[in-house]
């Protein structure tokens, strides 16, 4: 990724007075299939320098995806104007011009790779602009070695893990050789390290001096950015540093967004300890300011202070499971290999673990989906390694819900959506209808309200919870989510987040596999890591975290309270090492912050 | 307990890159010798055609060094369906004066001739799926729209898009893979919401019923993925074939030459022997 960044960017030579994106009041409209029109953007105007590196911002519906598509000409604006480095994006004889000059990398890995090997896809934009094949060659091979995956340019893309794929998407967009970088929430399918590895290549094209544009629900993100623009209902709110554009938490609340983990709990801080000055956002930033602190040191570490998580007598117990797919063919791979696992009744459980791991592999054992081909698994009275044991009554008793669910639906109307399960399980009439009722208000969706309404009109946070309602509506003992929270924008995923929260309270046992350890932590007691097919970390959550420099190795990070504590005990704070919640990092801080020479409350 | 893994026994469509010297020929002579191979077997009048043609595909094979118990089984998959074709053809097969029965009932008439057809047909089924498999083992679909590019090309020049029909196939290609794992994910959920997948169960009309949960997604999602790709290629500047080069161009030598003479000659032989 190194090296040959500076070589790439000293071949351009443009005017620096004018600036690279221009837009002048730009109002765009979608059509409707019954001939109305419904407003996406609302007299925007915004000019990007050559250079810059933006973020946008913004809930569902903010219309940050139409602003993108304007930004290289694949939408033209209805009114007002667009200009890309000189050109008017409604001058249809210049489209290909500015789709050199402004690349562009989509949220989802798969659907923008069009060959069937890797050096082909990279090539293609190359091809399209007709130069000749030396010359693509050349490209091609410097683009791949500046995102790392010179060694799989042979490989099919859909072997590759997401993150991989994102990267063979954007070498796609260097070997065009483009001024400025459209990053459409790419990052979203990605797992920590995939989501890593592109925020520092976005970092490193910025400092080889592209122009940077990233459009992203993690407001972590957005701090890597100079310039932080935030969208609400077509227009735009804020526009400013990170700095100013974070600085007010509520408003942020109202705009549909959120403050960045680290600045969240900063803000939560600062309630307990006035002395933090204002506007910490990131980890260090926090840490910095809490050891500057008057505080006492040197003490015996307090004893560990997280509460106990819940969990009744073992409901699940999986021994030795092993799994291989494509059993028997060349192209066996193996997934599994000796898992043992206890997750008790009522427990929380999560599954870590990077892209491959085996986490929903091992989800799809613990509801019959797959038998064990090596080991056991018992859930409740049922052995599903028994092949006489009835799958049906496992997975009536264990509901899965998969990734991006909404993909799934396939009814007109919410309510029978979510009747489905229920009516082949046999329900009919009024306990029909009170189950679909129970289910949808465990979503928090009215029953009036939500049942006539057609499941395609639905906003993307509103269709996940009617995916996670059609499987509550089996009453299930057991609910395994994959990802529940992927994809959604900051309102919806809190939302989602407080629903789980209360199905977890009403004895509910949650497994769930996540990449967002800020959930993880807030949700589970348990956690269990898995790598390359096996288990390597099992234990409480709080446990399991104070082992960061383990979870980072194997491409996975820690919650900011985790990484808060970790920076402090690297300044010589004598803390217990298994904090994951705010309220006990505040109860510990405590002990030692002194406030007006005593100490905290 | 195997039910989701619709395509762990459909080897036709599998590429394996074991890098054999079959590997290495130009993908317009492998593409071209494949075809001659099926053509002729498909057109093979005599037995003694069809037995050389399978002595060739599994010298092919081993040339190619392909596991030759994985090809066969191959096979597996569509062997009800082979034999209930054989059976008709030699239960209702055509009948002439001139062959005397072996055993007749009501309409039911088996002759020498028509244990004959049936024992080709099966030979002919199994050396076209052997084939199949053989060629697709053999050239990656990356080859083949290369091989497709280059071999239309001519046609251009009376007007035929074949740049677009070549990036149609191209695209198919690439999508298959992803639909059949759609599938296999959205069965899996409606499973988890109590649809009788992989439980044995259901008659044919309830399995039918039960294909809509599945298709309905399916094809949704398939058009969301079209329309993603579709703004991804303009993205990079894709405007039809016009103006367009490629990276790879390919060449032709004196090997792919031979190797297809080679296949022309056998599938001489495969015909007229």
């Amino acid at each position: 990724m190194h090296g040959n960044l500076q070589a790439f960017s000293a071949g351009f030579a443009y005017p620096a007075q004018t600036s690279l994106i221009e837009f002048t009041n730009v109002t765009y409209a979608y059509p409707l299939p019954n001939g109305g029109r419904i407003a996406a953007l609302r007299e925007i105007s915004l000019r990007i320098e050559e250079g810059e590196y933006v973020a946008i911002v913004g809930a569902n519906g903010s219309g940050k995806s139409t602003l993108a598509r304007h930004l290289n000409a694949l939408l033209v604006p209805d009114e007002g104007r667009v200009i890309v480095a000189g050109l008017d994006t409604r001058d249809q004889a210049q489209h290909a011009t500015i789709h050199r000059t402004v690349g562009m990398v989509f949220q989802r890995p798969e659907d923008q790779i069009v060959a069937s090997l890797v050096e082909e896809d990279v090539a293609f934009g190359a091809e399209n602009m007709g130069l000749p094949p030396a010359e693509i060659r050349a490209r091609v091979d410097e683009a791949l070695a500046m995102v790392g995956m010179t060694e799989q340019r042979m490989r099919p893309p859909h072997q590759l893990s997401a993150g991989q794929q994102q990267r063979v998407a954007l070498a796609g967009v260097l070997a065009m050789r483009p001024r400025c970088i459209v990053f459409d929430e790419a990052t979203a399918m990605l797992d920590p390290a995939g989501r890593h590895a592109v925020r520092a290549m976005m970092a490193d094209l910025h400092r080889a001096g592209l122009t940077i544009i990233t459009i992203t629900h993690f407001m972590e993100e957005a701090l890597d950015a100079q310039r932080v623009v935030v969208l609400e209902r077509g227009r735009v709110a804020l526009d400013g540093s990170p700095e100013m554009v974070f600085a007010d938490v509520s408003l942020l609340r109202t705009l549909g967004l959120d403050l960045p983990p680290a600045a969240g709990l900063a803000h939560l801080l600062r309630q307990h300890f006035p002395a933090l000055p204002a506007g910490l956002l990131t980890v260090p930033a926090l840490v910095k300011a809490l050891d500057a602190l008057p505080h006492h040191a040197g003490e015996s570490p307090a004893a560990p202070v997280e509460p106990l998580p819940v969990a009744g007598p073992p409901l699940i117990e999986v021994r030795d499971l092993g799994h291989t797919y494509m059993l028997g063919t060349p192209l066996a791979q193996r997934s599994l290999e000796g898992v043992t696992l206890d997750i008790g009744e009522g427990a929380a459980h999560a599954l870590l673990g990077a892209t491959g791991s085996g986490k929903s592999t091992l989800m799809q054992h613990l509801n019959g989906l797959l038998r064990p081909q090596e080991g056991t698994v018992r859930v409740g009275e049922y052995a599903l390694h028994d092949p006489k044991t009835d799958v049906r009554a496992v997975r009536r008793m264990v509901g899965l819900v998969f990734q991006l669910p909404e993909t799934q639906i396939f009814e007109q109307y919410v309510g029978d959506e979510i009747a489905y399960g229920p009516r082949l399980q046999g329900l009919l009439g009024d306990s029909l209808r009170q189950r679909v009722r129970w289910a949808m208000e465990m979503v928090g969706m009215g029953f009036n309200a939500f049942k006539d309404r057609f499941t395609f009109a639905l906003s993307g946070g509103e269709k996940r919870k009617v995916a996670l309602a059609s499987i509550l509506a089996l009453r299930p003992a057991v609910l395994l989510l994959d990802e529940p929270t992927a994809g959604l924008d900051p309102a919806s995923h809190r939302e989602v987040l407080a629903h789980l929260q209360k199905l977890k309270e009403t004895g509910m046992t949650l497994v769930l596999s996540s990449h967002q350890m800020e959930d993880v932590a807030a949700l589970t007691g348990h956690v269990t890591v898995l790598d390359a097919g096996r288990t390597v970390l099992d234990g409480r959550v709080c446990d399991v975290f104070a082992q960061g420099e383990s979870l980072r190795a194997l491409g996975l990070s820690t919650p900011v309270v985790t990484q808060v504590v970790e920076g402090l005990r690297a300044c010589g704070w004598p803390l217990p090492s298994g904090l994951v919640s705010a309220a006990a990092l505040i109860a510990v801080l405590s002990q030692y912050v002194l406030v007006n020479g005593l100490n905290g409350f | 307990m195997h039910d989701f893994e619709f395509l762990r026994f459909v080897n036709i469509g599998q590429y394996l890159p074991t890098g054999s010297v079959i590997h290495r020929l130009d993908p317009r002579a492998r593409l071209v010798a494949g075809f001659l191979l099926l053509a002729a077997i498909t057109a093979a009048p005599r037995w003694t055609g069809l037995v050389i043609a399978l002595v060739v595909l599994l010298a092919a094979l081993l040339i190619a060094r392909i596991p030759v118990g994985y090809a066969l089984k191959g096979l597996l998959p569509p062997l009800p369906f082979i034999a209930f074709l054989a059976v008709v053809q030699i239960l209702f097969g055509p009948r002439s004066a001139a062959v005397t029965p072996l055993w007749t009932w009501g309409p039911v008439y088996v002759s020498a001739a028509g244990l004959l057809n049936g024992a080709l047909l099966v030979l002919r089924f199994a050396a076209l799926i052997l084939a199949l498999s053989w060629l697709s083992f053999c050239i990656s679909t990356a080859e083949i729209v290369r091989a497709l590019d280059a071999l239309l090309a001519p046609l251009t020049k009376i007007g035929l898009p074949t740049h677009a029909f070549v990036l149609m196939v191209q695209v198919t290609l690439r999508f298959l893979p992803l639909l059949a794992l759609e599938a296999e994910r959205i069965a899996k959920s409606q499973a988890s919401r109590g649809a009788e997948w992989g439980t044995g169960r259901g008659g044919l009309l309830r399995r039918a019923r039960q294909a809509l949960p599945l298709l309905v997604p399916l094809f949704l999602t398939g058009l969301q993925r079209a329309e993603n790709l579709a703004l991804a290629m303009q993205a990079r500047g894709y405007q039809g074939g016009k103006g367009r080069t490629t990276m790879m161009p390919l060449r032709f030598g004196s090997v792919d030459a031979a190797a297809l003479a080679l296949a022309a000659i056998l599938a001489i032989v495969v015909v007229c022997v």
